[in-house]
């Protein structure tokens, strides 16, 4: 495949302080929450990373801005590298991706109008008059179906959908490549979401931009990505095509995942009951949850490429095939 | 108080309706004028169904609920007229407070945080439930029935959970607790006020399961109120559709979804996406849920109304019956 890889991340690894204990102050411990990700995004392309609360997705999205910096691993944005504690990088970063969070109210200030607001996003270009940025503004409050007469009220005084209409336009005033969206739609209605997932389709069209798309809801992640990601507790344990990932899930967690998942149809698989278990820190992080598991599994899987999909199973090693061959027959 | 009789169920039909509420109209007031949030609502609930009622926020899908069983914040929201039957019983208006709540109708409401004590633990929270009932059971015996409850609700670490303050709880475990402590009771009735709101979507398949078990196995006729389309999709017999304070369309599961009359519904099931990326725009019309304190002129949809006529500007319609179904559209206007 000799398409054009926008932005590649390599073995990423973000780890938090955690808080000391109050009479061992000195002794100061981590939290791995992202644990050696790698994944790439090629132009053009929707990115989905579906995972649980506490996943880590979000902190892919923060890292993927540079809002958290990371304690490990590379991220390549259109071939160069980005160091994190350089300002030129991160000003470079910041000015090919943009991001929307999935609070539409936390992420607008209070205090400022909406047209101040959605202004704030070219604070990176000095060389507009005050004249080019307001028809920027007009401009793009237009191309979002943000109704003029709102530019000039106080987010309060908008409906969650506006809000993240705001959110958007602010995020793209400034021309993107990646546009990141973390979780854009999952506070809003339904008729709202599906406003916003059209929205979102045809600005993409239109500004040539790439999507990172977050979210829990396998529904919109089927509708709106070409590939996806799955994590779980930090690891990612499947990249697939959305149609294999749907139709053929590899790892045991997406296979969960998918018979879990609900749509209007009606009920799906509701015949197996599912055992869910904590996530295993040495070994395979699925072990206590699995139904394939192994003896093989008490160690870290490696990410095994199988033609362009990637999974992080020992069911996929190459001895093992014909093993799991027999096993899914069973099922 | 007056106490309901207790195995008047026993008896009956099965088919029998054991809740009915009649041309309830709720409002809040507001400093200039009062709001009307549900404006003129019928239900009826069969014995054993589960019944889910659908609609945006703002619907007034709450309001109902904490109307039927009694918790709306008074003032400044009223029961304005009206009428509840519980079992044959009017347990709105009446004069005496009648003890329904409990064995008769329970609720779990939408945030477990915030309704479960956070100074107490879980245990004591639940061994309260089991006390009121005035049954006046000894220590062990009560420990053994919170211990069964707990592993109905497939929960393994009972000890844990038991022992654990609500804080120290993930969100699907507090709300598992929380229908633990409503089931207790062995309610007739169990309201579910957005039951799997902003839960990860194996903990949601857990608990639609378990809600269906409940169902199966004690009979417990269920009321869920929910935003999404899915999870009423996959739990419900009988589907009410809300909007604007009214109810616009009820049908059974499979007419609502499969075959929905009022545009609005039709709307709602083509807002959810079901197809892959190819397989075009989702048709959803632009605009946004009414503001109930400012209700447009006529049929409160018609701005988003894709096959709006002249008379929806103007005038509200009734409600029609068509095939069975019950449907507040112009559309089936002498049909």
């Amino acid at each position: 495949m000799m398409e054009n890889k926008i932005l590649e991340v390599r073995d990423l690894e973000v780890k938090f302080p955690v808080k000391s204990k109050l009479f061992s102050p000195k002794e100061e411990k981590f939290k791995t929450v992202i644990d050696k990700v790698s994944f790439s995004i090629v132009e053009g392309e929707t990115f989905g990373i579906v995972g649980e609360t506490g996943s880590g997705k979000s902190t892919i999205a923060k890292t993927l801005v540079g809002i958290n910096y990371p304690s490990g691993g590379e991220i390549y944005l259109l071939g160069r590298k980005i160091n994190f504690n350089r300002k030129s990088d991160l000003i470079f970063l910041r000015k090919n991706v943009g991001i929307i969070f999935q609070d539409p109210v936390g992420s607008l200030n209070p205090k400022l109008r909406i047209f101040d607001i959605i202004l704030e996003g070219l604070n990176f270009e000095e060389k507009y008059t005050k004249e080019e940025k307001k028809s920027k503004v007009l401009e793009i409050a237009k191309k979002v179906g943000l109704n003029e007469s709102k530019l000039y009220s106080y987010p309060s005084e908008l409906s969650g959908g506006e809000k993240q209409r705001v959110s958007l336009a602010r995020a793209i005033i400034s021309p993107k490549k990646i546009l990141i969206l973390d979780e854009p739609t999952s506070s809003l209605d339904v008729s709202i979401q599906a406003q916003i997932l059209n929205l979102l389709q045809n600005l993409k069209k239109e500004l040539n931009l790439t999507y990172i798309f977050i979210t829990h809801d396998f529904n919109v992640i089927k509708y709106m990505c070409d590939r996806l990601g799955v994590l779980y507790y930090g690891r990612m344990l499947e990249i697939s095509e959305v149609k294999d990932a749907y139709e053929n899930p590899l790892h045991p967690y997406t296979k969960d995942l998918m018979n879990a998942n609900i749509t209007i149809e009606g009920t799906s698989g509701f015949e197996s009951e599912l055992e869910m278990g904590e996530p295993e820190r040495n070994g395979c992080i699925y072990l206590n949850s699995c139904r394939f598991k192994m003896d093989v599994c008490r160690s870290d899987p490696p990410l095994i490429q199988l033609n362009a999909r990637y999974v992080k199973c020992w069911l996929y090693e190459e001895s093992r095939r014909e093993e799991y061959a027999k096993v899914n027959r069973g099922t | 108080m007056i106490n309901l009789p207790r195995d008047i169920s026993s008896e009956k039909n099965l088919n029998d309706l054991i809740l009915e509420v009649k041309n309830l109209r709720v409002s809040i007031e507001t400093i200039d004028k009062r709001v009307e949030v549900l404006r003129g609502v019928d239900l009826k609930l069969k014995r054993g169904e589960v019944t889910a009622i659908v609609g945006e926020s703002g619907s007034g899908k709450t309001t109902l609920a904490q109307a039927i069983i009694g918790v709306l914040d008074t003032p400044p929201v009223f029961i304005e007229s009206g009428e509840i039957f519980f079992e044959g019983v009017k347990i709105f208006p009446q004069k005496e407070r009648i003890n329904f709540r409990g064995q008769g109708i329970n609720m779990v409401f939408q945030e477990p945080l915030v309704s479960l004590n956070p100074v107490y633990t879980i245990r004591k929270q639940l061994e309260e439930s089991i006390e009121v009932q005035g049954l006046h059971m000894k220590k062990k015996e009560i420990e053994e029935e919170l211990k069964k409850i707990l592993s109905d609700l497939m929960i393994r670490d009972a000890e844990r959970v038991l022992n654990s303050y609500p804080h120290q709880l993930s969100g699907g475990m507090r709300q598992r607790v929380a229908i633990a402590m409503s089931m207790i009771q062995k309610p007739k009735l169990l309201i579910l006020d957005e039951p799997t709101t902003g839960l990860d979507l194996l903990v949601q398949r857990k608990i639609i399961q378990l809600l269906l078990k409940l169902r199966s196995e004690f009979g417990t006729t269920l009321l869920i109120i929910t935003h999404d389309l899915a999870v009423a999709a996959n739990m419900a017999d009988r589907m009410y559709v809300m909007y604007a304070g009214k109810i616009v369309e009820s049908g059974t599961k499979e007419q609502v979804i499969r075959n929905p009359l009022h545009p609005y519904s039709k709307m709602l099931r083509d807002s959810v996406p079901s197809g892959y990326k190819d397989s075009g725009p989702l048709r959803v019309t632009e605009g946004n849920p009414p503001d109930i304190s400012n209700l447009p002129s006529g049929c409160p949809f018609h701005p988003r109304c894709p096959v709006a006529m002249d008379i929806c500007r103007k005038e509200e319609p009734s409600r029609k019956i068509v095939e069975d179904r019950e449907v507040l559209c112009w559309l089936y206007d002498g049909k």
